[in-house]
């Protein structure tokens, strides 16, 4: 549907302080939230119940990270990740990070995965939501939300 | 190794490969097509835990314990259900995204018991149809939600199978459960593969080919080359420049050219051995365009012409020059057409095996089996060769040209194994034959009245590497670009170049998609010069019933044109007095390919063993609905019922030679035939049952005689009859998007009108995307760099409203008034469309696809 909902594009795989771009666990989302549709995780980072949310964007303008944004319900590839450095750097800060590898951009049989500045951005008006980008992201950074081609998060 | 569940069945997949992979090569479950293997189509889309999935898309290590769910897994009424609900909305057309598609219907309303109109789009729209044009897989999920709350499906709502009747497809069962073969769900016992290793530069002289390592690897059956072939290397439909393989010595004419043919026991090995053929080569400039192919002193394509022009025509009847000059009124202009990929859902493949009596048996996807079996018998330089279709994942004029048929028959004729070549998704958008580019100047005089008075124009066209279709192409280009109006001043010139681009031939429409472009274009705009509308202009000069078209040809009284426009009338004065941006376009096609060519229609009908009348007919059905429309002619034209007929496939050694499935021709032309076999069964019915008539055969032939371009006679009959049709499209103001598009189409007698509509709807869309998104660019290096996901077809989301609106007109009096339908349904769309946007924006256009609209694909 053309309905929208919120996501956090981080999944919270930091191994040090060195990502200045995730999720920072301030909670600014969750309390703005009408629906309590996000709450932080076990990995310290917000994560939206997509039944749940009213897609009003709320927490997009509330999170200082300006990690949060609104996609397609009905589309459930996504990237969740928001980090920018250099392959080397983001490889070191994080378990699931982008490295802008571009194999996402490779594989699209769309033109819709591309990298810049480092990151990859799915264009959803031309994903097909084939999944085959989170099937061979070596970083596990690309998600299927459903949990048929990657766990859900 | 992963242990996971199929349909309910637990399996286990030693060897980690892709879903489509396993469950297709090891679990022979076919339903799941392999369209693409890149995540683009939906063909092979199954259920994964309740959601949908494309299975080329996860390797089977990563499904454990997972529930997977293909058509053959539905349950006894789920069948039902989903056969009767495509079949009822006629849904089914190729058929090759059909499981796909119903696998969607079944996770949504696994899901959702009321989906709205708009989850039901979203449903499927991931999953291409070039056929349908969505609009009536939308209604059949609609009508399957209904349904499934009933729990009952009923009967359905038409049954009697007289012409008129909008019964449900002979084909909807096997192609909505996924049972129909298509040549690619064939697996012969010792079955090999078959791939060809292709040229590197789209120019080249090839010095030497080495394929000592390729044969040396384990596996490897043979490897083929140009000194192999046992007949004539250069195959083609009208000229033979298409080489089978190149030679040694040889020049290459594009980076699709096949060089060696290797065989292989397994599809791994045939990739492996295949990079093992080293082929050297002596890079040549290459000719990028027609503008480089025309100069004096450009390299040429082939090495047996004078100069790189494949084909040149000239038309003319009275004198467009004066006649222009005499007008008040006149307009010039340049328009521009891109290539279009076919991206039918199918890609090519092609099984050969020798049968039990030493013929090569071909099991084939074409537009005509024997086409093919002519073909085949050159580059074998043997008579014994015998052709059969397999389901056609439709055409749309790309699956003409040997592509693979030829191949295959070369490697069982040569090794005596059963092969099987099929080719890539990438494969085949490099190498069937492309709709043509081309670059039109016309020019149109007109009077204060907006009376027509000549039309002088001047169009050159890529055809590419090979001739394929490009001259007949470049013919009816030029023959139609007058429109469909009463005027006898007109004069074109046409050619087609030879270049190192990928080959261009038949694609629906046949070259009147692009100079209809240009000739509609020029009208709208000339009758907002004179001050009349688009539509006024249209009525004033429609070519009526006894008038004289600018070919000469004088029409039959099942000409209706006007009719269209009279239908349409109500739609257009609704939206502009409702201030909305409209556009109008007509047009005519010819059914039959026309101008002096012998072209016949044949058809037995054989009573068999089973007491019931079989229909042979050597014509394909490419997903239009052939079958049916026999059926039908059989039902209407004898005493008989539908239970006592049976449709046969395409073959050649029973089925007569009917033609290809091109120029809209099957309906009228091998629908005469039938109509007059059927006139002799009926003779011998009246004193003998079914069973007594076993063994007979009742043989109808018709030849559908015209003359020939330029003929010396006053009024030469070009065709034998030709369909007219006006579109219309409508834009929302505030989106710029299409609100709707009325499509009405004279098509003299509808066999069956839901099928018709079907076709109508499949060619708008298909013509939306070719005036709107659709692109086919080639890089400097002749290489066509689009992905089939990238190239702009319409998805389920994005289409408008469509009306298809049929007009019966009698006049006709072959095939039982039946002029066909086909390729006029995408021709007026991308004027109809150009124009509705210039009265959105006032911005006249004349580039395809149109620019500056909130369709146009951004860069990437």
């Amino acid at each position: 549907m053309e309905k929208k909902i919120a996501l956090v594009a981080c999944n919270g795989g930091c191994r040090n302080d060195s990502c200045g771009y995730g999720c920072i666990s301030c909670g600014a989302c969750v309390n703005v939230c009408p629906a309590e549709a996000v709450a932080i995780n076990n990995s310290g980072v917000a994560e939206v119940d997509e039944s749940l949310c009213l897609g009003c964007g709320a927490c997009v303008d509330a999170c200082p990270q300006e990690i949060i944004r609104l996609h397609e319900a009905g589309s459930p590839i996504v990237v969740k990740c928001s980090n920018r450095d250099p392959g080397k750097a983001a490889r070191t800060a994080c378990e699931v990070s982008c490295i802008g590898c571009g194999i996402c951009e490779k594989v699209c049989p769309s033109g819709a995965a591309e990298v810049t500045e480092n990151l990859s951005a799915i264009d959803e008006e031309l994903c097909l939501s084939c999944g085959m980008c989170a099937v061979k992201c070596p970083r596990h950074a690309i998600y299927d939300l459903r949990g048929v081609l990657t766990a859900r998060s | 190794m992963a242990t996971f569940f199929v349909n309910g069945n637990s399996v286990t997949a030693q060897k980690n490969q892709s879903l489509l992979r396993f469950l297709r090569d090891e679990l022979h479950l076919t339903s799941v097509k392999d369209g693409c293997s890149e995540g683009a189509c939906g063909a092979c889309t199954v259920i994964i835990d309740g959601e949908t999935c494309r299975a080329c898309v996860p390797k089977t290590d990563s499904l454990e314990s997972k529930h997977v769910v293909t058509v053959e897994g539905l349950s006894d009424f789920e069948k039902k259900l989903y056969t009767y609900a495509y079949g009822e909305a006629g849904a089914v057309q190729c058929g090759f995204c059909i499981p796909g598609m119903v696998l969607c219907t079944k996770a949504l309303l696994d899901k959702v018991e009321d989906p709205t109109e708009e989850q039901i789009r979203y449903a499927i729209r991931n999953n291409y149809c070039r056929c349908t044009g969505y609009v009536k897989i939308i209604k059949a999920m609609e009508l399957a939600a209904k349904l499934k709350k009933t729990g009952v499906v009923p009967e359905p709502s038409e049954t009697d199978w007289k012409l008129g009747s909008s019964v449900h497809r002979l084909d909807v069962e096997e192609k909505v459960l996924g049972y129909g073969k298509y040549p690619d769900d064939w697996y012969l016992d010792g079955m090999t593969y078959g791939s060809a290793v292709r040229s590197q530069y789209p120019r080249a002289r090839v010095l030497g080919i080495d394929a000592s390592k390729a044969k040396a690897l384990p596996g490897v059956v043979a490897v083929l080359t140009a000194e192999d072939i046992p007949g004539e290397n250069k195959v083609g439909h009208i000229k033979h420049d298409q080489y089978s393989l190149i030679p040694v010595g040889g020049l290459t004419h594009w980076l699709g050219d096949p060089i060696a043919l290797v065989v292989a026991e397994d599809q791994e090995t045939l990739e492996k051995a295949k990079k093992l053929v080293k082929v050297t080569y002596e890079p040549l400039p290459a000719v990028h365009g027609p503008e480089e192919a025309r100069q004096p002193d450009a390299p040429r394509v082939f090495d047996e012409e004078k100069d790189n022009v494949q084909a040149y025509k000239h038309v003319s009847r009275g004198d467009a020059t004066v006649a222009i000059a005499n007008s008040k009124y006149v307009i010039s202009k340049h328009f521009e057409t891109p290539w279009t990929e076919h991206a039918f859902l199918e890609p090519e493949c092609a099984v050969a095996y020798m049968d039990e009596d030493g013929y090569v048996r071909v099991l084939s996807t074409d537009q005509s089996s024997h086409t093919t079996l002519h073909e085949c018998k050159i580059l074998l330089g043997s008579e014994k060769v015998r052709v059969q279709n397999q389901l056609v994942g439709g055409g749309f004029g790309g699956k003409e040209d040997m592509t693979v048929q030829h191949h295959a028959a070369l490697i069982t004729y040569l090794t005596g194994r059963a092969v099987k070549v099929k080719l890539s998704r990438a494969e085949s958008l490099l190498i069937h034959p492309k709709r043509h580019p081309f670059w039109m100047d016309f020019t149109i005089g007109c009077d204060e009245n907006g009376i027509i008075q000549g039309v002088k124009a001047s169009v050159y066209s890529d055809t590419g590497a090979f001739a394929s279709l490009g001259g007949p192409v470049l013919e009816r280009a030029c023959t139609h670009a007058s429109g469909p109006y009463n005027y006898q001043n007109f004069e074109i010139e046409g050619t087609a170049y030879y270049t190192n681009n990928p080959p261009a031939g038949a694609f629906r429409g046949f070259g009147v998609t692009q100079t209809c472009f240009a000739i509609e274009s020029l009208l709208n705009e000339m009758a907002e010069k004179i001050g009349i509308s688009p539509w006024e202009i249209r009525y004033r000069n429609a070519i009526r019933p006894g008038q004289e078209l600018p070919n000469g040809q004088i029409v039959g009284p099942e000409t209706g044109l006007a009719e269209t426009l009279e239908a349409i009338k109500p739609y257009y004065d609704a939206a502009v007095a409702a201030g909305k941006p409209v556009g109008l376009a007509s047009a005519m096609k010819n059914s039959g390919v026309g101008v002096g060519l012998p072209d016949w229609g044949r058809c037995k009908l054989i009573v068999e063993d089973d007491a019931k009348v079989h229909i042979y007919a050597g014509a394909s059905c490419i997903g239009q609905g052939l079958g049916t429309v026999l059926v039908q002619m059989v039902v209407t034209n004898t005493p008989l019922g539908r239970d006592d007929i049976v449709y046969e496939r395409s073959n050649t050694w029973i089925a007569p030679d009917s033609g290809d499935s091109s120029g809209s021709r099957q309906t009228l032309i091998t629908g005469e035939a039938c109509r007059r076999a059927c006139e002799k069964l009926t003779e011998a019915l009246k004193t003998r049952t079914l069973k007594e008539l076993n063994g007979e055969v009742f043989y109808g032939e018709y030849l559908a005689k015209t003359d020939k371009l330029g003929a010396d006679v006053p009024h030469p009959v070009s065709h034998v009859a030709y369909g007219y049709a006006t579109q219309m499209c409508v834009l929302d103001k505030d989106t710029g998007k299409i609100e709707s598009m009325v499509a009405v189409h004279d098509v003299g007698k509808a066999v069956n009108p839901r099928s018709c509509e079907g076709q109508i709807e499949g060619g708008v869309v298909m013509s939306m995307g070719y005036a709107l998104r659709e692109k086919y660019p080639i890089d400097e290096n002749c290489k066509p760099i689009d992905k089939f996901g990238k190239l702009g077809l319409f998805r389920a989301h994005e289409i408008p409203e469509i009306k298809a609106i049929v007009v019966d007109k009698p006049g006709l009096d072959v095939a039982c008034g039946a002029i066909g339908i086909g390729e006029i349904t995408s021709i007026p769309t991308a004027p109809a469309i150009a124009e509705a946007y210039y009265q959105l924006d006032g911005k006249r256009r004349t580039k395809l696809p149109l620019d500056d609209t909130p369709y146009e694909r951004r860069g990437r």
